[in-house]
């Protein structure tokens, strides 16, 4: 039994999949919409063959009549509710970033096409925005915000994209399956304060590409480079910019480094470092950070935090393809993860 | 203390939903539309219902905005509770449709103090669209219909309300989304109303409601007419396949009292019980012969139907009774539709009544009225029956006796009172004095009560016969002829059976004197009148064509059209027109796909600049911005790398504003004009190896 219903929902998604093709943007027509009565749309049925017997019973053409208004309008609702997702289209145009466990805000753009999407609703398995009102031929960004399981790419296997307008008697309703991710940064968790500078850590990699040569590694002026660290006389001289990066002096950067809490596990050792590159952050400290395989040079700032961030949320973990039809790092990979392996 | 105050007022510490998960504008509507859903109900209900019902519905009202609570879950059982004892003690035990439909009501009411979620609100709408049903039961008007009609539109509007209650504008858009719901749907509607075949009941359940209908009554006292006669309500509508007969001769028989019982007139055998059923509302096909009418009656919850003298029955809804009377097979408890036809020709059974039939008809109280009797045997002393009939007319004629709406009270010996004191008195006295008279004199008599005369409708296609045309009259046994009509009210104010009860009354002003609210009363006011006929000829009409149409008017129609049509090709005209209506709706929304179309050529253009890639060597990524796409190829073509760019930044700019059609349609066309661009640059650049060339 439980195999044939296993079959059966396979064909089901297979089937889906094929009509909802994997991409960031989709725009609904016949072929993906999905259009069935509600609850409320299935008593209404009922209601009506009960009015319609009583017509009958009573000879009462005017109960006959209205059953027959109702039974047209209801017709007439399913073209409405069609319509108003028919022609549109949803497209994710930023995936969010935020700590693990944590709601993440995505964005996305809803486009009405030549009929106004009215009362629409996007969800996710535990998250539901409502309300959603989008003219004809105007577009509408809108927050969806997907909670997030664990550290690492956060994608939503589908977004579901619903309206029961005008009614509430019939719902249309079909997905985007998103193909770019978002990602989820280790949830922090305040490290014991060892603080591992590079060329004193005995197990420090000597493959680490600045680590332990001059004292002063000179190269090119990036973007992001403090001034006073730009050789001006260098400058002046040859006319290149170029900037000291120093090390093992007074104020030199601090390395958050990944192996420099013995017998922590991965994951926890990823939360100290996200901890830490929140706390250096807010200092204002200069800092690098250096991960198995992944090396970021001591720097300072926002965009220097994010993707210390973003580096700490992605490593060791490989990007969701377009063929996986599970969600990755929702809550539902975690509920679900016997349904099949799929990283 | 406080603990019980608070489970009174619903502040219960359980969390409920909260009352504001209904918008306050789509409650109103709901509100709104049960207003008009009572109003057409509002003297079938009684009185304390409609009060409970406005207070309950107001309560909610109150509610929403936070002014009141809703009653905690034991103030609202109790509500209940009460409100059903009091249901019980009304209603005593008798089970109609009238109280389960009142019971419906309550049902309603009550369910105003839980609606708090939209699923409660779900519920009501549906208990409010049955209950719209439930009024088309009771009234059929077309201006009750119209208004039924509107509390349904009202509703819809709520739905819509509900189900966007923050789109600014909605209930205009919800207006003409709903009409233009409704004029598409119409061509479906009317041909399902008109094919959908009308089944015979399925099982019947009587509609008598148990209020007292106004009309006339199987007993007869002496002022009993006299109440009658001020009430313009009608009673029923005749048309006619020939010409239209004179007033005098518009005599509609109802039925025959044959009883004297002291005071009071009745029928010495009672009506034979007939087990509850449904009177077949509709009768007659086809146009009417020239000497056929149809006669549109009113419920009057009886069996009763009205004829002229010397009809037959045509239609198969009612049956000769005997006597020269119909009779439905049901009660009447909706309007009923019937045929019958006038045969000069007939000859009344009987030209001999039997002794046994002769008693019945000679029958009179043991005592009383000894002057009345005196008179009689005088008469009788000295002329042939047909002559003491012709005497006591002249009599009336004669003297001074006088036509009144205001008679007085005549407790005892009431004919004698009548006839030698008084001499006032109204045609329920005058009938039955004079069969009294008859009946002493030894001549076989009796009363009959239905309705005398009759106003031509607007148009002047049908007459309108209304309560206040209510009549008694006489019917003597004359040998050689059978039975003779006499009418005493002829003989005392001719005008009353000339032209009607309004110029018998001219003098006396008494005419609809207590119905301040009826437009005949206001005879002079020609507007009035006017508007009153044609709002009467429409619902004629409504009732004829819409609310009358039913099998056998369904049966005539389809005769009319080719290819004999039953029950059976009724049936698969229906099925076929419920797949049609559904498979234009699915054309019409395909079509407008197709129209939609363009939107996808965007799509494809942005396609074929990835297949492009691809051919170049430059695999497309999921996930990859436009721009780092171009990028990548600027990198292995730099030939195309001008355009790339470009292009990239036209799908960009496409993707983050919220662009007009229009402007998607340039977009488009560009996207298309660079790929062919790029398309150029990479051959020639194939051709001629190196050679950088030119953008355009």
């Amino acid at each position: 039994m439980g195999m044939i219903t296993r079959k059966l929902r396979q064909r089901w998604q297979h089937w889906i999949n094929r009509r909802v093709p994997r991409g960031d943007s989709q725009t609904f027509s016949q072929k993906n919409i999905f259009i069935l009565p509600t609850g409320a749309g299935v008593v209404f049925g009922v209601l009506l063959l009960i009015m319609l017997i009583t017509g009958i019973n009573y000879q009462n053409s005017l109960i006959y009549l209205l059953t027959f208004i109702l039974g047209a309008l209801f017709v007439g609702a399913m073209h409405q509710t069609h319509r108003n997702l028919s022609g549109l289209t949803l497209a994710l145009i930023q995936p969010g970033e935020g700590e693990a466990g944590d709601d993440v805000p995505f964005r996305f753009r809803v486009t009405a096409g030549k009929d106004s999407g009215l009362a629409i609703a996007l969800s996710v398995v535990d998250s539901k925005l409502e309300g959603v009102h989008v003219p004809a031929g105007q577009a509408r960004d809108v927050i969806l915000p997907i909670p997030s399981a664990h550290r690492g790419y956060l994608r939503p296997d589908k977004v579901r994209i619903e309206t029961r307008f005008p009614f509430g008697l019939l719902k249309a309703w079909s997905w985007l399956r998103p193909s770019s991710a978002g990602i989820a940064y280790p949830r922090p968790l305040v490290a014991p304060e060892v603080i591992s500078q590079v060329d004193d850590g005995s197990e420090a990699r000597s493959s680490a590409p600045v680590a332990g040569q001059d004292n002063a590694d000179l190269r090119p002026w990036r973007e992001g480079d403090m001034s006073q660290r730009v050789m001006w006389k260098r400058f002046a001289r040859s006319g290149q910019m170029v900037v000291a990066d120093w090390e093992g002096e007074q104020g030199s950067p601090h390395w958050l480094d990944f192996n420099a809490f013995p017998g922590a596990d991965t994951e926890l050792r990823l939360s100290y470092l996200a901890w830490l590159v929140a706390d250096r952050l807010q200092k204002g400290a200069k800092f690098g950070l250096n991960l198995p395989g992944e090396v970021i040079e001591p720097d300072t700032g926002p965009i220097h935090g994010d993707r210390c961030l973003r580096a700490l949320a992605v490593w060791g973990e490989k990007p969701p393809r377009e063929q996986d039809a599970l969600p990755f790092g929702t809550r539902k990979t975690v509920d679900g993860a016997t349904a099949g392996g799929s990283v | 203390m406080s603990r019980l105050v608070d489970v009174l007022l619903g502040r219960s510490r359980r969390s409920e939903v909260p009352i504001d998960a209904i918008p306050g504008a789509a409650l109103l509507w709901l509100i709104g539309s049960f207003a008009l859903l009572l109003l057409p109900q509002w003297n079938r209900l009684p009185w304390w219902l409609i009060a409970a019902c406005v207070v309950l519905a107001g309560w909610r009202w109150l509610a929403q905005s936070g002014r009141v609570r809703l009653p905690g879950r034991w103030l609202r059982t109790g509500i209940m509770l009460v409100l059903i004892g009091v249901y019980l003690g009304t209603v005593q035990g008798r089970f109609t449709v009238d109280t389960a439909a009142s019971f419906f009501v309550l049902a309603v009411g009550l369910k105003w103090l839980e609606t708090r979620s939209a699923r409660d609100f779900y519920v009501l709408f549906f208990i409010l669209v049955y209950l719209a049903a439930v009024n088309f039961l009771f009234q059929q008007d077309i201006l009750w219909a119209l208004l039924t009609f509107a509390a349904i539109a009202c509703l819809l509007v709520g739905l819509q309300v509900l189900n966007a209650p923050d789109l600014p504008g909605s209930l205009k858009a919800g207006w003409k989304r709903l009409g233009l719901l409704m004029v598409k749907t119409l061509p479906v509607v009317v041909l399902l109303f008109v094919f959908f075949p009308r089944m015979a009941p399925l099982w019947s359940v009587p509609l008598v409601s148990g209020e007292a209908r106004s009309g006339i009554s199987d007993t007869m006292r002496p002022g009993d007419i006299s109440n009658l006669a001020q009430s313009s309500e009608r009673a029923f509508r005749v048309s006619f396949g020939g010409p239209i007969p004179e007033y005098r001769d518009r005599y509609w028989r109802g039925l025959i009292l044959d009883y004297l019982d002291g005071e009071t007139w009745r029928q010495r055998d009672r009506e034979p019980f007939q087990r509850p059923g449904r009177v077949a509302v509709d009768g007659g096909i086809g146009a009417l012969a020239s000497n056929q009418y149809d006669v549109l009656l009113e419920p009057t919850d009886q069996r009763w139907a009205f004829s002229l003298e010397n009809s037959i029955a045509v239609s198969d809804n009612v049956f000769d009774a005997g006597e020269d009377l119909f009779r439905f097979r049901r009660p009447a408890d909706s309007p009923v539709r019937y045929r019958l036809a006038i045969d000069p020709g007939q000859t009344r059974p009987g030209s001999e009544l039997t002794q046994a039939v002769r008693q019945r008809y000679l029958q009179l109280p043991g005592e009383g009225n000894p002057r009345a009797r005196a008179l009689a045997s005088e008469l009788a002393g000295q002329y042939s029956p047909a002559q003491v009939v012709n005497e006591l007319m002249q009599r009336f004629r004669n003297e001074e006796y006088y036509y009144t709406l205001r008679p007085p009270a005549m407790p005892n010996d009431g004919v004698d009172t009548l006839l030698f004191e008084e001499q006032r008195g109204f045609c329920a006295h005058y009938a039955g004095a004079a069969t009294f008279v008859f009946r002493a004199a030894g001549i076989p008599s009796r009363v009959v009560v239905g309705y005398q005369g009759g106003d031509a409708g607007a148009g002047g296609d049908y007459l309108i016969v209304r309560q206040y045309d209510a009549h008694a009259w006489v019917e003597v046994w004359l040998e050689g002829r059978g039975w003779v009509r006499v009418d005493p009210t002829a003989a005392i104010a001719p005008d009353r059976i000339e032209f009607g009860l309004r110029e018998a009354m001219a003098e006396e002003g008494s005419f609809l004197e207590n119905n301040l609210t009826s437009p005949q009363r206001y005879g002079d006011l020609a507007v009035l009148q006017w508007a009153s006929l044609q709002l009467d000829r429409i619902n004629y009409h409504w009732q004829r064509w819409v609310v009358g149409y039913q099998g056998q008017s369904q049966m005539n129609l389809m005769s009319r059209l080719p290819g004999g049509i039953g029950m059976k090709e009724l049936g698969y005209i229906t099925a076929g027109l419920v797949g049609f209506a559904l498979l234009v709706a699915g054309l019409v929304s395909a079509l407008s796909m197709t129209r939609g179309a363009r939107q996808d050529g965007f799509r494809r253009v942005v396609g074929s600049w990835h297949r492009l890639c691809e051919q170049a060597g430059v695999p497309v990524r999921s996930g990859e911005t436009p721009v780092v796409l171009a990028e990548r190829m600027a990198e292995a073509r730099p030939s195309v790398a001008e355009s790339a760019r470009i292009f990239a930044r036209t799908v960009n700019s496409h993707y983050y504003s919220s662009a007009s059609t229009r402007q998607a349609d340039d977009d488009t066309r560009r996207l298309r004009r660079l790929l062919k661009t790029m398309k150029r640059q990479l051959k020639r650049n194939q051709e001629t190896g190196s050679r950088m060339p030119k953008h355009d």
